[in-house]
């Protein structure tokens, strides 16, 4: 392809919106929480804060009084219970999800049964369904099953939501994988578990791994549903627990920030580790 | 180690309507090497996969030393397969590749240590037994498809073109591989392939398969010196056989074969073994001329166009169309590389008409007993 001058500049330009687009926020909050509250409100702002402190961080997680924070009151060791809360759901929900989602892709996708293809379009078509057209329904069966503030509740809705995408994606990664080795082991002495178990799920590794991330990732993030069936600290994930720092009447935004920054950095951990996968399993190439 | 394979009347029908496989019999003697070979689609591949239990049988019978076998799982039927692509356990070293159709088995530690030793010694792979797959060539994959089949000293074996992945060179030589270890182990094999040079270099018998029916079992030699129709006449033998629209006359009191301006006189050795042939004069029917039986001294001179010459080196392939037809057929001879044609002239090539080959024009059916052995 030829370049012109104008393309290239044009390029840069496109590529530097995106970065300020993207990691601007990230700063923006990393900087807000080394900052003090009366450096956040001077005018005119500071960016770059004069004297960065940590005491967001320290009021976070050892707790704070109105006083020292502007009204904003944390309770020591909530954020770190919320944290575990999260990563507790997220992880249980997708180690559900992916061992529902690959014997439900190997399924649909290697053997044949009446209706394998009815069901895995009806499986495909509720990723439309809003979640927000379910939730009334949602909470009334979670109330009547005694499910709600409780993390395995939570887990059984992201299970359940998770599961179509998952077992979508596994199901493309099945289609693709050659039949032979599974016969192999067939004929070298497995049933047919045992060569799903031995032969199959290690060669969908590279799909699995990648399923887990993103299970994970959209897990974490989640918003609405932990909020409306999650009430105390038992089962609240760190999501819902940020938004508890908005006071009423001032907010402290060091402290908003420094949770923010925190709760973003075990999901980009994971997805750095995965970063590989994920790519390959999007490219087709897992 | 002996043992059959048998298929009784074996028919697969698939969904659609495909008869992809046509009442199939044949039997693979005690540590008989038994090619089944086949343009694509023949069904020699479902044939196969049948014996394994990977392919559901509609009717017929399989037995593997005389045990029914038609409706057992592949784990219940002592059999040892090796795929086109190799089929290896990605996840798994050489070793626990080869090693895990005896863990099913659960086999003793070291028993197994000891078969794996063995058959990695006897397929050269000793250094390898640690790698992975994806860090060998294709042919030590091969050989590592092998090895995970022999160590389990099934009753049979089966192989479904297993050299077809490999570089041309390779592939003679495992050929040669894959004999040694057969002779060695002794197992009855049945072996896919679509390539008539391995049938024919390998297979103590090799069965002939065409929109799923056996068209000839025999020996390489029985299937090239006596087809039993065109098909085969035509399939077995590289280059092909020239099949050519012909017409039996009555020449004195013998005969001779007319096709595209040409007329052949039949020698009396021609027509001693095919008493039947003299009914056929005057009716079409269709000659078959080997390329190999062109330009032998003291067959009938024919006059031709020099086509096309590709020079193989050790010989010379001809194409040639019969002198004065425009849209003749073109008929391939393999010559001496000391014949001196010249591509484009006319030139006087002998064909040896001891050996022509006669089949019937509609059926395809070989006329007579065919060609002179020899």
């Amino acid at each position: 392809m030829i370049t012109t001058p104008g393309m290239r500049v044009a390029k840069i330009v496109a590529i530097v919106l995106i970065v300020v687009w993207s990691v601007g926020p990230i700063v923006l909050g990393v900087t807000t929480s080394i900052s003090t509250q009366r450096e956040v409100n001077s005018i005119p702002s500071h960016w770059v804060p004069r004297n960065p402190t940590l005491q967001a961080y320290r009021d976070l997680l050892n707790g704070s009084t109105g006083q020292t924070t502007g009204g904003t009151v944390t309770r020591g060791g909530d954020f770190v219970h919320a944290m575990t809360n999260s990563a507790e759901i997220a992880l249980g929900a997708a180690a559900l999800t992916l061992i529902v989602s690959t014997m439900a892709a190997y399924a649909l996708g290697r053997l044949r049964f009446r209706l394998s293809g009815a069901v895995l379009a009806l499986l495909i078509g509720t990723l439309v369904i809003p979640i927000f057209v379910i939730v009334i329904g949602l909470f009334q069966v979670m109330a009547n099953a005694q499910l709600i503030d409780t993390k395995r509740g939570l887990i059984l809705v992201f299970v359940a939501t998770q599961s179509p995408l998952a077992t979508w994606l596994l199901y493309a990664q099945v289609r693709e994988m050659p039949h032979e080795p599974e016969e192999a082991a067939l004929i070298d002495g497995c049933r047919r578990w045992q060569a799903f178990v031995r032969v199959v799920v290690p060669q969908m590794s590279s799909g699995i791994a990648a399923v887990a991330a993103i299970i994970v990732l959209s897990v974490w993030g989640e918003f609405l549903i932990p909020l409306l069936l999650t009430s105390t600290m038992s089962a609240k994930p760190v999501t819902v627990l940020i938004t508890e720092y908005v006071g009423k009447y001032t907010t402290n935004y060091p402290i908003l920030a420094a949770a923010g920054v925190l709760a973003l950095i075990p999901p980009a951990v994971l997805a750095l580790v995965l970063n590989k996968r994920i790519t390959g399993m999007l490219a087709g190439s897992s | 180690m002996s043992g059959t394979i048998t298929l009784e009347s074996v028919t697969k029908h698939f969904p659609g309507g495909v008869v992809a496989v046509n009442d199939l019999s044949l039997e693979v003697q005690p540590g008989e090497f038994l090619v089944l070979v086949g343009p694509s689609g023949c069904g020699k591949t479902t044939a196969l996969r049948m014996v394994a239990g990977l392919e559901e049988v509609t009717s017929g019978q399989i037995r593997i030393n005389d045990r029914i076998v038609t409706r057992l799982p592949p784990r219940d039927r002592d059999i040892a397969m090796v795929f086109q692509n190799y089929a290896l356990y990605a996840h798994m070293t050489v070793r626990n590749n080869m090693a895990f159709g005896l863990k099913m088995a659960r086999m003793p530690k070291q028993e197994i240590r000891s078969r794996v030793d063995e058959a990695a010694a006897m397929l050269g792979l000793d250094d390898l037994l640690n790698r992975k797959p994806r860090q060998l060539s294709g042919g030590q994959r091969q050989r590592v498809a092998m090895g995970r089949a022999i160590v389990r000293e099934p009753a049979a074996f089966l192989m479904d073109e297993p050299l077809s992945n490999l570089d041309a060179k390779l592939r003679v030589e495992m050929r040669g591989e894959i004999i040694r270890v057969q002779r060695r182990i002794a197992a009855p094999t049945l072996y896919v392939t679509h390539d008539q040079t391995e049938a024919m270099t390998m297979g103590d018998r090799v069965a002939i398969l065409r929109d799923g029916l056996l068209q000839q079992l025999g020996t390489p030699d029985e299937v090239y010196d006596r087809p039993v129709n065109a098909f085969v006449a035509g399939f077995i033998g590289s280059p092909s056989m020239n099949l050519v629209p012909a017409t039996l006359e009555r020449a004195g009191d013998g005969l001779a074969v007319a096709f595209a301006g040409a007329r052949i006189p039949l020698p009396a050795e021609a027509l001693s073994g095919r008493p039947d042939l003299a009914g056929q004069a005057g009716r079409p029917l269709t000659v078959g001329l080997r390329p190999e039986d062109f330009g032998r001294p003291g067959g009938a001179e024919v006059e031709v166009e020099v086509t096309r010459l590709e020079s193989l080196g050790s010989e010379l392939v001809a194409y040639l169309t019969p002198a004065g037809t425009q849209d003749g057929p073109l008929l391939t001879a393999r010559l001496d590389r000391g014949e001196t044609l010249v591509q484009g002239e006319t030139a006087r090539v002998t064909v040896d008409a001891r050996r022509l080959y006669f089949f019937d024009a509609e059926t395809g059916a070989a006329l007579g007993s065919g060609g002179t052995p020899g």
